[in-house]
C-alpha cells in the first residue's frame, strides 16, 4: 500500500464513520441468518450415554509444569514440554522414554511432533521455536542438531508442522504468527492482526485448505489465509483472552477456551459463534480444547484441574474427568482418536481411554 | 483543518481496519439452520469410528489392559 496522507474527502473521522458502519452492517449480516440456535435443530439427535473413560496411562518423569504436548501420526508416541526446560519424547503403550532434550530457557510453551515422525520442534521463553531431528542412536546428543529456525520478539506460545516436515507456522506472544522454512530458517508468511499476544494456533485439516485459525489476549479468534498472509474472518464474542483455540474436523467450524470460563463453538460459513460450552458451576478458566474424531465431543481443560466433556452439538456437559492434581495446561486426542491425553501443571500427562 | 494534525499512522490504522472491515462484510454466508444441519450430518457419518464417543472393546484398543482378570 502505497498511499501516504490522505486521499480527498478522508478524515481519520470519515474513516472511523466507516469503520463503525462497516461494523453495524456485518452484524446485521450475521443476525439475518441467524435464522435457529445449533442446540435447538439438535434436539432430535439421540442423547449420548454415559461415557466410559478412565485414565489408563500416568506418565510420570517432568521435575516441573507440563506446558504442551503433541501426539506423533504414529498414534503412540507423543512428546511433551515443561516449565523447567525439558523436552520429552514418549512411547504412551509402554511408558518408556525415548528421547529427552533440555533446552537452555524455561517455560518451554510449545512442542510439536513433526508429520513423519522424525523431528520435534519446540519453543518458549527463548523467543524461538528450534527444530530437532529425533535419532534412532539413543546417545547422540540432540541438543547438538537443534536447529532454530523461528524468531520472534517475544515469547512463543504455539507451533505446528505444516502438512510436511519442510514448513512451521507459530504463534508469539509479539501478537504475529509466522510461518517459516525449516531448512533455511526463512520467513515465509507473516501474519498481523491481533492487537495483543497470541496465545494458540491450529491448522485446518488438510482437505479445507490452506487456512489456519489462532486465538489471543485481545479476545479474538482470527482466521487467516496462510499464502496470502490475509485475515480473512474474525470472532469475537469471548469476554477474556482465548488460551486455545481448534479446528472441527470437517474444517467448517473450530471452538475456542478461554480465561472466562467458557468454550466456544463458531462455525466458519455461518461467519458466527453458534454455542456457548458453559455452566454456572464452572468458574475457572479454561485452558485447552480438543475435538472426538467425529467432532460429538469436545474435551475442555480448565484451571480447576479438571477435564470436561461436552456434548458439541445439544451444548450439554457429558462428563468430568478428575485425576490431575493441578492446573490442566493442555489436552489433545491421538490420531486414531482412541485415547486422550491431558498434560498439567502437577508434573504429569495421563492418558485416558 | 485539524486533518493536517492527524498523525499518518493512525491514518494508516484507520484504513487498515476499513478495508480489512470491508472484507469481512464482503464474505459469503450461509444460515445457522443449514450450518447446523451440516455439523450434524457429519457427527452422525463418523459417530461409529470414533472410539472415545462409543466405546471400543478392550481387545481392540492399545490403552485397555488386556490382562484377563481372576475371580477369586
Amino acid at each position: 500500500m502505497a498511499c501516504q496522507g490522505l486521499q480527498s474527502g478522508e478524515t481519520l473521522a470519515s474513516l472511523k464513520k466507516e469503520s463503525d458502519s462497516l461494523k453495524k452492517k456485518l452484524e446485521e449480516e450475521r443476525g439475518k441468518l441467524n435464522d435457529i440456535e445449533l442446540h435447538q435443530v439438535a434436539e432430535k439427535v439421540e442423547m449420548l450415554g454415559a461415557l466410559s473413560i478412565k485414565t489408563k496411562r500416568l506418565l510420570k518423569g517432568h521435575g516441573n509444569k507440563v506446558l504442551c504436548m503433541d501426539w506423533c501420526k504414529d498414534k503412540r508416541r507423543l512428546v511433551s514440554s515443561s516449565q523447567d526446560g525439558k523436552v520429552i519424547v514418549w512411547d504412551a503403550f509402554t511408558l518408556n522414554k525415548e528421547h529427552g532434550v533440555t533446552l537452555p530457557c524455561t517455560w518451554v510453551m510449545a512442542c510439536a511432533y513433526a508429520p513423519s515422525g522424525c523431528a520435534v520442534a519446540c519453543g518458549g521463553l527463548d523467543n524461538k521455536c528450534s527444530v530437532f531431528p529425533l535419532s534412532l542412536d539413543k546417545n547422540e546428543n540432540l541438543s547438538a542438531k537443534k536447529k532454530a529456525v523461528a524468531m520472534h520478539t517475544n515469547y512463543v506460545s504455539g507451533c505446528t508442522f505444516t502438512n510436511s516436515d519442510m514448513q512451521l507456522l507459530t504463534s508469539s506472544g509479539d501478537g504475529t504468527c509466522a510461518l517459516w522454512d525449516v531448512e533455511s530458517g526463512q520467513l515465509l508468511q507473516s501474519f498481523h492482526g491481533h492487537t495483543a499476544d497470541v496465545l494458540s494456533l491450529d491448522l485446518a485439516p488438510s482437505e479445507t485448505g490452506n487456512t489456519f485459525v489462532s486465538g489471543g489476549s485481545d479476545k479474538k479468534a482470527n482466521v487467516w489465509d496462510m499464502r496470502s498472509g490475509q485475515n480473512i474472518q474474525s470472532f469475537e464474542s469471548h469476554e477474556s483472552d482465548i488460551n486455545c483455540v481448534k479446528y472441527y474436523p470437517s474444517g467448517d467450524a473450530f471452538a475456542s477456551a478461554s480465561d472466562d470460563s467458557t468454550c466456544r463453538f463458531y462455525d466458519l460459513r455461518a461467519d458466527r459463534e453458534v454455542a456457548v460450552y458453559q455452566k454456572d458451576s464452572v468458574i475457572f478458566g479454561a485452558s485447552t480444547v480438543d475435538f472426538s474424531l467425529s467432532g460429538r465431543l469436545l474435551f475442555a481443560g480448565y484451571n480447576d484441574y479438571t477435564i470436561n466433556v461436552w456434548d458439541v452439538l445439544k451444548g450439554t456437559r457429558v462428563s468430568v474427568l478428575f485425576g490431575h492434581e493441578n492446573r490442566v495446561s493442555r489436552v489433545r486426542v491421538s490420531p486414531d482418536g482412541t485415547a486422550l491425553c491431558s498434560a498439567s501443571w502437577d508434573n504429569t500427562l495421563r492418558i485416558w481411554a | 483543518m485539524s486533518s493536517k494534525m492527524q498523525s499518518s499512522s493512525s491514518i494508516a490504522q484507520a484504513r487498515r481496519t476499513v478495508q480489512q472491515l470491508r472484507i469481512e462484510a464482503s464474505i459469503e454466508r450461509i444460515k445457522v439452520s443449514k450450518a447446523s444441519a451440516d455439523l450434524m450430518r457429519y457427527c452422525g457419518e463418523h459417530a461409529k469410528n470414533d472410539p472415545l464417543l462409543m466405546g471400543i472393546p478392550a481387545s481392540e484398543n492399545p490403552f485397555k489392559d488386556k490382562k484377563p482378570c481372576t475371580v477369586l
